[in-house]
């Protein structure tokens, strides 16, 4: 245990930081129950008639709808690839396995700008722009990294002994795999998971290259509700947004919990 | 179970690693039934060995063989063997059950018969009353028993065991050496054993191969490589010993003297060294015994107390001698002829037969 109790700077600053992170986000709170039109504060009254209008909007709920889809493939994706990569890269363990994992981090190395306009390209000659598959894929492999981050830490903490035990006892690679080395890093496959979700639902700039009208996520409507009108809804719709990726960040946590008990 | 015990070959089994030499032309039978163990310091290739027969390190050179049949080529999942690991390496999200049930799982055994196996299999280790258990919610004695049952619960032609009772204090360690003697007497299997632990050795085996740097230094009975170790390591590495190194004197039949300064020493031996050649000696400190007043031995030593400890069961003195350095000795303590104090004269007896010619080992 550290006795050590922090100074009265290290805790004001903390607070300065904390409050910096959460201002922004709180302000949309009650930017969402304006009485008024456009985007401003409450004047006289609180009201969820925007939500209201999001929730009765055919566009809206048509955005909300594919976003998710998307999210929910290209997680996918991500987690069979990421894992499976990570697994390969524990076993075999060499300095090329070291290489083949930087690799495999460079979609959050490199701004996604550069990597959007790589995209356009390729996807141009593949017929994929403006298409639910481009996207998907898009953001299945820009998901890669979070997984093989998650599931490489859950394995560094994986006694290797145990693999060895289940092969010596005659399990198959496969049974090993399925039966001892899956369930001791579920834990870390489901928060790769949650965090690749939560990449998807809330990418834009790749959207905005890739996509133009047949595929159109929350991020890519509430962009452009900005640029074209100061709907409130577009506050409605942030605020959802925000509680939706809360909840998927606290379940994370009460995973890591759980696997810490 | 049945008492099918099989036999086990090593056949020049050599391993390196870039140019470091793990295991060097190390050959060995380990017969049907036979309780083995591999005995050697950390470093000595023990560890080595044992992984290239379960199959998880490939051998550089030689070969293994199972009841005459050549396995090296075969993953260890085709070997068919049980192992015990240094630390258990019991699955943590499985039930004690379930961790014994996981060899016949792979095996897909009817779950009838695979519940019974595992009932026989944890009655055997007597911890039927724990299947429910997490291998975490188990004292260290009781995983250890649940790693024995999961690695005896398929059968296999041979128990491998890595350190298995290391992890455990000293009286828990000497409780599950007899278990796992009487273990072996009950099931009939083929054992082999690691250890750094010479007691455990001693206790536990029914032949014992002591190890050094990769080699095979000899190899034996508990009893033979006590009371015959053939070179220097192994008289200090199992027990404790006294060395005395002198010229070879005299040759006669059944022995040979050395003498070295004023002091000469007669010992039995079986090979006679040439006169005029250095001869070192194993003796042990149990071996010898304090002389009385007026009191004669075949070899006789002055020398005074240089130090001494008092181990409950008895006393060790350590006696410096003008040639032969710091002898140790042991005593009973319970009727010992002197109390012990630093600086007191004693004189040093035993017989010819006590001390046994070792060689010296190449540096």
């Amino acid at each position: 245990m550290m006795s050590h109790q922090p100074g009265l700077f290290a805790r004001g600053s903390a607070w300065v930081v904390a409050l910096y992170l959460l201002l922004p986000i709180s302000i949309i709170l009650p930017v969402s129950m304006t009485d008024q039109r456009f985007l401003s504060l409450p004047r006289e009254a609180l009201s969820l008639q925007h939500y209201v209008t999001v929730f009765g909007s055919p566009e809206w709920l048509a955005s909300i709808w594919q976003s998710f889809q998307i999210a929910v493939v290209s997680t996918a994706i991500a987690v069979v690839a990421g894992t499976l990569c990570a697994i390969g890269c524990w076993r075999l363990a060499s300095r090329a396995t070291n290489l083949v994992r930087a690799l495999m981090l460079l979609p959050i190395i490199i701004p996604s700008i550069v990597y959007a306009v790589g995209l356009y390209r390729y996807f141009a000659g593949l017929d994929l722009l403006d298409r639910f598959m481009g996207v998907v894929l898009a953001h299945g492999v820009t998901g890669i990294p979070y997984v093989v981050i998650t599931v490489s830490t859950a394995l560094a903490a994986f006694d290797p002994r145990l693999e060895q035990a289940a092969r010596g006892m005659g399990a198959s690679l496969m049974q090993t795999l399925r039966w001892v080395i899956l369930p001791r890093i579920t834990p870390g496959i489901l928060s790769g998971a949650i965090f690749a979700f939560i990449h998807s639902w809330d990418e834009l700039v790749i959207v905005l290259f890739i996509a133009s009208r047949d595929v159109f996520t929350l991020p890519r409507r509430i962009w452009d509700g900005i640029n074209e009108n100061l709907d409130p809804a577009m506050a409605a719709v942030a605020v959802l947004l925000v509680v939706f990726t809360t909840g998927l960040l606290l379940l994370d946590l009460a995973l890591r919990r759980r696997r810490a008990e | 179970m049945s008492a099918a015990g099989h036999s086990l070959a090593l056949r020049g089994l050599s391993k390196r690693y870039g140019s470091f030499t793990a295991v060097a032309d190390v050959s060995l039978d380990v017969g049907q039934g036979e309780f083995l163990t591999l005995l050697g310091p950390s470093g000595s290739g023990k560890t080595t060995i044992l992984m290239c027969i379960a199959g998880f390190v490939a051998p550089s050179e030689g070969a293994i063989l199972l009841d005459g049949q050549d396995i090296t080529p075969l993953p260890p999942e085709r070997r068919d063997f049980g192992m015990v690991f240094q630390g258990y390496a019991l699955f943590p999200h499985m039930t004690v059950a379930e961790n014994v049930a996981f060899p016949l799982r792979v095996r897909k055994m009817g779950t009838a018969e695979r519940e019974a196996k595992v009932r026989a299999a944890l009655d055997l280790v007597q911890l039927s009353a724990f299947g429910e258990r997490l291998p975490r919610q188990l004292s260290g004695g009781q995983q250890q028993r649940v790693a024995l049952a999961r690695a005896l619960v398929f059968e296999p032609a041979l128990l491998l065991l890595d350190e298995p009772l290391s992890a455990l204090d000293k009286k828990l360690r000497a409780e599950l050496q007899d278990e796992l003697k009487a273990l072996h007497r009950r099931i009939g299997r083929t054992f082999v054993n690691v250890t750094h632990d010479q007691e455990e050795a001693l206790s536990l085996s029914d032949r014992v191969a002591i190890l050094n740097h990769g080699k095979l230094i000899q190899q034996g009975a508990p009893a033979e490589l006590y009371e015959a170790p053939r070179t220097r390591f192994v008289a200090d590495f199992l027990g404790k010993s006294n060395f005395l190194a002198g010229t070879v004197q005299e040759v006669f039949a059944g022995g040979f003297a050395i003498g070295a300064g004023a002091t000469r020493v007669v010992t039995a031996s079986a090979e006679l060294p040439p006169l005029g050649s250095q001869a070192l000696l194993s003796l042990r400190p149990e071996k010898m015994a304090l002389l009385a007043e007026g009191e004669t031995a075949e070899n006789t030593v002055t020398g005074s107390i240089a130090s001494w400890s008092y181990l409950g069961a008895g006393y060790a003195l350590n006696v410096a001698t003008p040639d032969f350095g710091t002898l140790r000795i042991t005593l009973p303590s319970w009727n010992a002829p002197i109390a012990p104090r630093e600086g007191l004269p004693v004189r040093l007896g035993w017989s010819a037969t006590a001390s046994v010619p070792v060689l010296d080992d190449e540096p």
